[in-house]
């Protein structure tokens, strides 16, 4: 080991910084309430969906790492446990949008409201057979005890996967890890329905005319590639930071990193699907919803993501070097990062209408208000990793996980062997 | 008497040949391999070996297999004999694409299995190693370094010395 861990920039006062930052990010959205409070609300649906997905991301790829048995992984899982205690606080978080379906019903999923006209005089929502045919499932009280449902059951779940292997460390006891494996099988079930219906409730059902089998497969898409993107910047602070010297090398990282690329290829192959299935068959419930998003500035925010989120990371992670180097992955994560973001937007967005039914730009004062809430949002989650990372109960690995050696030792068989934390790699 | 092909030494433990390996990288040469009868994490470096070649012939085919199906579609549909289908237009990158994307990989595999046999120009069934003294251990409990006489820093009296040196037993010339 080159360098003892040392603490340049200790955990607990930069917690505060993020904390600082989240508050003034969610007062800031607060203020967007006043100014423009539909803007504002959905902004703050992309937010909290931003920081949520990261969030299961992490917690998928904890439980694959434990149903498979992996190896490699055991040096980062530690971390995406840390971020596992964001759960809580994003539940916290989300209470406002469950009260305010309440209190407010339409005022951000329209067919909570069902006196609410359609547009063109064509009735109310409750006459609408689309919104009739879909009501045993579109409703006030399944949206709440869904999402309630969901919330509890990640922190379930992070709670197990977190007290498992944080007494790990203590007592070395190896059946935590059989225990988190059976965790990790009903785990990843529940969460992919989960997930899947939380993406229709919060997001796909702000146009709940529309049709798609892909949502849930798409949102999937992006909590993984959100959660990698995330651990290789953990990677990068940790090893900037000194603790992951000689801990930490090329073979984990190209791992990490090559998981990632597999990613842009999935997520490129489900968003490819919807938009295919949808333009081949042709069919005016489904072709309205990429209709709206040709209209205005949505149609270059399409070709963004087009570009953006697969041709760019896709041609660049095609080189060993930039998979294997953590300068190149951390800015092309970096990158990845931003984009989920603007996925997002354009998922969530368009469901903001003028009066001609027409979906409002992309370039606007909403996009403060996004940045607002991913701030807010996200500087109570980087708080929270921070605390638990900060807190002492865990070890930096999980030092006594029976793979521990096989994790630290692992040799990727495509790369030449690198001498332990060699300048060139950095 | 044939051309000679190059010297030949055996090392008894993955140490052994380990460290000679360095020292056979460190003394200049570039003819020249390991044969061992697993693979040894590390010994890549301990030869100084660069990265394959084998993903440039993969990127080669790979784009090639994209554009055969794209522009094989764009000739059917849209040139050869243009014909509307389920009210569509005669070309589109959009049904275009799930063919070119097969292709794609296709393409890629067999441009990565026969660029991987053209550089390790296979199929190759004689090899002069064959003919070292008990070269049958290579595949049991022996290790073996092969110089090449076509290495440019090649000669037999210091590369036999340099053999020596690095602990290296049963050194023998071999013909071609």
């Amino acid at each position: 080991m080159s360098a003892a861990p040392s603490t340049p920039a200790s955990p607990a006062a930069l917690a505060k910084k993020f904390l600082f930052a989240g508050f003034a990010g969610l007062g800031l959205t607060v203020i967007g309430l006043f100014v423009d409070a539909h803007g504002a609300a959905l902004s703050y649906v992309v937010g909290i969906s931003y920081w949520t997905a990261i969030a299961i991301g992490m917690l998928m790829l904890v439980m694959i790492h434990h149903i498979f048995d992996a190896g490699w992984s055991t040096v980062i899982r530690r971390q995406f446990e840390h971020g596992l205690s964001a759960f809580k606080w994003l539940f916290i978080l989300f209470i406002p949008l469950v009260v305010s379906a309440w209190v407010k019903p339409g005022f951000i999923w329209h067919w909570m409201d069902t006196a609410q006209g359609l547009h063109g005089g064509h009735g109310t929502i409750g006459d609408d057979p689309l919104y009739l045919k879909k009501a045993g499932f579109l409703n006030v009280q399944m949206f709440t005890g869904m999402t309630v449902t969901f919330f509890l059951g990640w922190m379930g779940l992070s709670a197990l996967l977190r007290r498992n292997s944080f007494t790990q460390d203590k007592d070395g006891d190896v059946n935590w890890t059989y225990k988190n494996r059976q965790t990790a099988a009903w785990g990843i079930p529940f969460t992919a329905l989960a997930l899947t219906f939380a993406a229709i409730y919060w997001m796909k059902s702000l146009e709940y005319h529309w049709f798609s089998t892909m949502y849930g497969v798409w949102f999937f898409a992006n909590c993984m590639r959100a959660a990698m993107a995330m651990g290789v910047v953990i990677t990068w602070w940790l090893y900037h930071r000194g603790d992951y010297k000689g801990i930490f090398n090329t073979n984990q990282l190209h791992c990490l990193v090559a998981l990632a690329f597999a990613f842009v290829v999935f997520w490129a192959y489900v968003t490819f699907s919807q938009y295919f299935l949808i333009w081949n068959a042709n069919v005016p419930e489904e072709t309205f919803w990429y209709n709206i998003r040709e209209h205005g500035d949505w149609l270059w925010v399409g070709m963004f993501l087009l570009f953006g989120h697969f041709f760019v990371p896709f041609l660049l992670w095609l080189s060993y070097r930039r998979k294997s180097t953590l300068g190149p992955a951390l800015k092309i994560s970096l990158w990845i990062a931003v984009v989920i973001l603007v996925d997002l937007c354009y998922n969530v967005m368009p469901a903001l209408r003028d009066s001609h039914e027409q979906p409002l730009p992309f370039l606007s004062l909403n996009l403060l208000w996004v940045l607002s809430s991913v701030v807010g949002v996200g500087g109570i989650c980087v708080w929270s990793y921070l605390r638990s990372f900060g807190s002492g109960q865990a070890k930096l690995i999980p030092i006594r996980d029976p793979r521990i050696v096989e994790s630290l030792t692992h040799h990727d068989a495509t790369a030449p062997e690198p001498a332990p934390a060699r300048p060139h790699w950095i | 008497m044939s051309k000679n092909y190059g010297i030949i030494a055996a090392f008894d433990t993955v140490p052994e040949v380990f460290h000679a390996c360095e020292q056979v990288r460190d003394a200049g040469y570039s003819r020249w391999d390991t044969i061992t009868s697993f693979p040894i994490h590390g010994l890549d470096a301990a030869m100084g070996m660069r990265r394959s070649k084998v993903p440039h012939f993969s990127l080669v085919g790979g784009i090639t297999g994209f554009c055969t199906g794209m522009s094989f579609i764009w000739w059917a549909g849209a040139y050869e004999y243009p014909l509307i289908v389920g009210g569509k237009p005669y070309f589109s990158p959009m049904f275009a694409f799930p063919v070119s994307y097969e292709l794609t990989i296709l393409f890629t595999a067999f441009a990565t299995i026969f660029g991987m046999f053209f550089l390790n120009k296979l199929p190759m069934h004689y090899h002069p190693v064959l003919k070292a003294p008990q070269f049958v251990r290579a595949s049991d409990d022996r290790f073996y370094i092969v110089i090449e006489s076509a290495d440019p820093k090649f000669n037999a009296a210091e590369t036999r010395a340099l053999l020596q040196r690095a602990g290296g037993k049963d050194i023998v010339e071999i013909e071609e």
